[in-house]
């Protein structure tokens, strides 16, 4: 469904319609303000990757499911973890080799870790971010939201320091476990985020790829079909 | 029964102790907090200001007046948490206490009350816990609502639930016209559920948290679109 026919029937006014067309707004908003967060010369960081984010941040409204690559599958990816989130941003197709999963994290240490220690761990666990949709990973999903809503949006309010490698980290991760997940506070993390002041979202382009990464897999989810249960 | 409205304004604490104080067997204390550590010119404004909102003068000083001369309105200097409150919290030898302060409670300072804190949550646990709850009922069609359950140091996470009140937003046609509906039921509810507490053979209800999530403040576009369905008062 797209803009206007979406607008019409919002004019109809049923839930899935309302929250449909608002997502939708938001999906053209996007399209047309995206060089304000990503400008020329931070575009041309990513090298080859430039051109296909820009076409996808500035093209049509698409949702290429990344979710059907897993099946309760452990996925190995030898590539770094911006590449592989860019190429999930960009929507291409991935065909990474199964792998025997890892022992489970334990929650309670990764609580505990510096910032620095967690972007270490995030990057060797989920080397192939698709990981983070799996059954095994909701509760460090749930963790990532947990820390994304509640004490890295305060700093970012209050322009607090952060660590920006961290707080993009956990919004890739959190954008793709959205659609795993089915669950509309994944998405609004990263409605909230993208919503903050252009000041503090500007001191996220220290780290190019991991915001053209962000940026491209939340254009995809605001078009994501079913988000209402 | 002896209960301290925990409260983070005069009026507030009045407001709600004149509900639960009807309730035969049982004695109201205000503990007026300070909540973000005013400086007292402009918490005793602030004070002076919400009572001229909230109540005809008349009333509200013979309230303030009377709870002051029986020794039941405590004003606390320092913060809620701060060791000196909690001894002061402690010699009042309070069952319960009812949360009215926008405040995070620590261990020691629910310990402080027999029973504990309760709180009059505006959202249907254990399916809503945390923030912009009636905004989430509402975006995923669910029954709106508010919830008085004995509070612990998590988010909504308090195991034992007095009450459930369905509540249907109604005329409600913004977000702000929701929540305030909603938070204007605490203090009936409060009565309420202190009088179930006093009843004979009342078993309270688990608060199963694996059955809910904890939400997040809602950012502006989805809320606008609760906004967009409560003006169209969709079912």
């Amino acid at each position: 469904m797209d803009l206007e026919t979406a607008r019409s029937k919002s004019a109809r006014t049923d839930r899935r319609t309302i929250l449909h067309t608002a997502l939708l707004e938001r999906r053209a908003e996007l399209r047309q303000g995206w060089l304000r967060l990503i400008p020329a010369e931070c575009l041309e960081s990513l090298d080859s990757a430039a051109e296909s984010v820009a076409s996808l941040l500035s093209g049509q409204d698409v949702f290429h499911d990344w979710t059907l690559a897993v099946a309760h599958h452990w996925l190995d990816c030898q590539a770094g973890l911006a590449e592989c989130l860019l190429l999930i941003g960009m929507g291409q197709r991935i065909r990474w080799p199964v792998v025997v999963a890892p022992p489970p994290l334990s929650l309670a240490a990764f609580k505990k870790l510096s910032s620095k220690e967690r972007v270490e761990t995030l990057s060797l666990r989920y080397r192939c971010p698709l990981n983070i949709g799996g059954e095994g990973e909701s509760e460090m999903a749930e963790e990532l939201l947990r820390q994304l809503m509640v004490s890295d949006r305060v700093k970012l309010e209050t322009e607090a320091e952060f660590d920006v490698d961290d707080i993009l980290l956990k919004l890739n991760l959190v954008a793709v476990a959205a659609p795993f997940k089915r669950d509309l506070r994944f998405l609004d993390a990263l409605n909230y985020f993208y919503e903050l002041p252009h000041r503090a979202l500007s001191r996220l382009r220290r780290n190019p790829r991991l915001l053209a990464g962000w940026l491209c897999l939340y254009a995809q989810l605001l078009c994501a079909p079913d988000w209402q249960r | 029964m002896r209960v301290a409205v925990i409260s983070g304004s005069l009026a507030t604490g009045i407001r709600i102790a004149s509900e639960v104080e009807r309730l035969p067997g049982v004695e109201v204390l205000i503990v007026d907090c300070n909540v973000r550590m005013r400086s007292p010119l402009f918490r005793w404004l602030r004070e002076l200001a919400l009572a001229l909102k909230s109540f005809p003068w008349c009333g509200y000083a013979r309230k303030l007046w009377s709870y002051r001369r029986s020794g039941k309105l405590v004003i606390l200097d320092h913060t809620l948490n701060d060791s000196e409150s909690l001894e002061r919290l402690k010699s009042l030898e309070c069952d319960i206490g009812l949360h009215a302060a926008n405040v995070i409670y620590r261990q020691p300072t629910i310990d402080a009350f027999r029973l504990g804190i309760l709180n009059a949550h505006i959202g249907i646990l254990p399916e809503y816990r945390g923030r912009s709850v009636a905004e989430w009922s509402i975006l995923y069609g669910d029954p709106t609502g508010v919830t008085v359950f004995f509070i612990d140091s998590g988010i909504d996470t308090g195991s034992r639930i007095i009450l459930r009140e369905r509540i249907s937003p109604r005329d409600c046609r913004s977000v702000q016209s929701l929540k305030t509906m909603l938070f204007g039921f605490d203090a009936i509810l409060y009565r309420q559920a202190l009088a179930a507490l006093a009843s004979n053979g009342f078993r309270y209800t688990h608060n199963e948290i694996s059955r809910g999530k904890r939400y997040y403040v809602m950012s502006k576009i989805l809320s606008s679109s609760v906004e967009n369905i409560l003006k169209a008062g969709v079912p």
